[in-house]
């Protein structure tokens, strides 16, 4: 255990020694500290109306002006982030879950199963991501379940590809040789000793694909088709904005920026980690 | 080159019906009567009754298939629950507005961007190979629809230098109208098609064939013009290609942000209507869209690259 906190104590001190991915490091770090505590941090209530105040722009009471119901803006965009952060963290984690075991699989087992699977891989790629997000909404309806499905099915492929490359490399490899030799079960060798050769170069990805996950689920509910209101998802605080982009641009301002914002602070350090975790990647791209 | 273009377009071909059956099959598996689902809260009996005729519900789950595939072969779609018009007409009407989007966005990002690339790989670490670096790394991310929103407040709301919404009338009119939105697709793709040509414009650099030109003793600029770019560009094909689905959705945000016909609009006013068939038309019709530029983009590649050929 002291090993792997080592391993990973070192691959931050080199992510932080590059000067993007010591941004992407803050950035990230803000926008998740801000998601598990917005609790604590929002000054109103996010959901809560006041007609009275309604539309105003930046002051002292109102960080970022307030929406058409009088909802404080600045309070909604941190709730934002957790709901942002809800919907990508289990999707990407899921999709990435999936995608390492039927790309294992399909490097590892049998030639028939490998070109099943990777006819499936194949498929599901050749849908356009948001013309399929769009198909699955109007066919079970707009909710976060159904964003975070959406996602997930939609990036299994990226994954499982990259996991099959990995295996078939590995698999004829002196150690993995060496271990079959020994008389070591499939399950084993799998397990024990591709899946670490494995999961860094799937993290690396993951990282990478956060923000498209993010900007996914506020496109989705930008078009009033993701996260339900009164729920203040940074794709919601766009709509409103959109409607009402002649009369205030903060709501556009309040709602586009953490998501520009996000998207670059996850992709610094995706690029980062890339570099340290495995150069080589780096050419491949 | 012949046995490949078979070989590539077969695999797109199988790819297209096991898309096509996986969504058939989507459909009749959600819960409840999909009749019910297409029809929304317009069902009477008579239509319900219509409508099952019409898709065969009443008959097995691969006598249905065949009716299907059997409609899609000779281009019917079905048919639009409010005007009744064929739905392939509908959705051929407003494809070429989306096209045209993609297409100009296309154009000036990969123009600029195998310009910027093609510089920076010429003058590695010059204050433009350096920004370059930097403005690609800031806006690869950046989604579509958020510099849409973005261009639209500043450029069109604030500074008012370009229409807010519509496709406009006339040429120039049109093209008014396509800066913006075309922009806002463009611009996460200056950046990554400049470091890519950058990048495989050095490592073409490198090679014998360049090695080769140079020693018959040509100008150094046809050498780079003709012989590296040729090679170089390749990886942009590629990625514009496969890339034609992050483009069509771009393109369905930026549609809705100007208020532009097209493909987009057509899809999510048919989501708010609950008009299904012409939802499932046009996720079939931009999917087979996609299918086939990936594939052409394969066969571009092996044409201009007989290395390539080999893959498959």
């Amino acid at each position: 255990m002291s090993k792997s906190r080592s391993e990973l104590g070192q691959i931050l001190h080199g992510v932080s020694r590059d000067p993007l991915g010591l941004m992407g490091l803050i950035i990230v770090g803000t926008i998740l500290f801000c998601a598990i505590f917005a609790a604590w941090i929002v000054p109103y209530d996010p959901v809560g109306m006041n007609i009275k105040d309604r539309l105003q722009g930046p002051s002292a009471a109102h960080l970022l002006g307030t929406d058409q119901l009088g909802r404080d803006t600045f309070s909604r965009v941190i709730m934002g982030g957790q709901v942002a952060l809800k919907v990508a963290l289990p999707a990407v984690f899921g999709a990435m879950a999936i995608g390492l075991t039927l790309g294992m699989i399909a490097g590892y087992g049998p030639k028939w199963l490998d070109n099943l699977l990777m006819l499936f891989f194949d498929t599901i790629r050749s849908f356009p991501t948001v013309m399929f997000a769009l198909a699955v909404v109007a066919l079970i309806g707009p909710s976060l379940q159904t964003v975070v499905f959406v996602v997930m099915a939609t990036s299994i492929p990226t994954y499982g590809r990259v996991a099959r490359t990995q295996t078939l490399t590995l698999r004829n490899s002196e150690f993995i040789l060496a271990e079959r030799a020994m008389g070591a079960s499939m399950k084993r060798i799998l397990g024990v000793h591709m899946l670490p050769n494995i999961i860094g170069v799937l993290a690396v990805l993951a990282a990478m694909d956060i923000p498209t996950v993010i900007a996914l689920e506020a496109g989705l509910s930008f078009l009033g088709l993701g996260v339900k209101p009164p729920t203040p998802s940074w794709g919601a605080l766009l709509k409103d904005g959109y409607s009402l982009i002649r009369q205030t641009p903060w709501l556009v301002v309040g709602g586009g920026l953490p998501i520009i914002l996000a998207t670059l602070g996850f992709t610094f350090l995706g690029e980062s980690l890339r570099d340290v975790v495995d150069p080589k990647l780096r050419k491949q791209r | 080159m012949l046995i490949f273009t078979f070989r590539r377009f077969g695999l797109a071909l199988l790819i297209l019906i096991v898309a096509v059956t996986t969504m058939f099959l989507m459909i009749r598996a959600v819960p409840g009567d999909p009749v019910q689902i297409m029809l929304g809260p317009r069902a009477t009996p008579e239509l319900q009754a219509r409508l099952t005729a019409e898709l065969a519900l009443d008959q097995p789950i691969w006598k249905q298939l065949a009716i299907f595939y059997g409609n899609l072969l000779q281009g019917d779609l079905g048919t639009d629950v409010f005007s009744g018009r064929s739905v392939t007409e509908i959705v051929f009407q407003q494809l070429p507005h989306t096209l045209w989007l993609i297409l100009s966005s296309i154009i000036w990002s990969a123009t600029l961007g195998i310009a910027l690339g093609s510089y920076a790989a010429a003058h590695p670490n010059t204050v433009i190979d350096r920004i370059t670096a930097a403005i690609s790394v800031s806006f690869v991310a950046a989604p579509a629809f958020v510099v849409a929103l973005l261009s639209l407040l500043i450029f069109a709301v604030n500074l008012q230098w370009f229409p807010a919404i519509g496709a406009g009338e006339g040429f120039w009119g049109r093209l008014n109208h396509l800066v913006l939105p075309a922009f806002a697709i463009g611009l996460s793709w200056v950046g990554y098609i400049a470091r890519l040509v950058r990048a495989s414009m050095l490592e073409v650099m490198g090679e014998p064939h360049i090695r080769t030109a140079r020693a018959f003793g040509l100008s150094e600029r046809r050498v780079v013009m003709i012989y590296a770019l040729r090679i170089a560009i390749l990886p942009v094909v590629t990625v514009i290609g496969v890339g034609m689905g992050f483009l069509l959705s771009s393109a369905v945000f930026a549609e809705i942000v100007f208020a532009r016909p097209g493909l987009g609009k057509l899809v999510i006013d048919s989501i708010t209507t609950r008009n299904y068939p012409i939802v499932m038309g046009s996720v079939l019709i931009s999917t087979g869209l996609f299918v086939v530029s990936t594939a052409l983009a394969d066969l571009i590649n092996a044409w201009l690259d007989p290395r390539a050929r080999a893959a498959v």
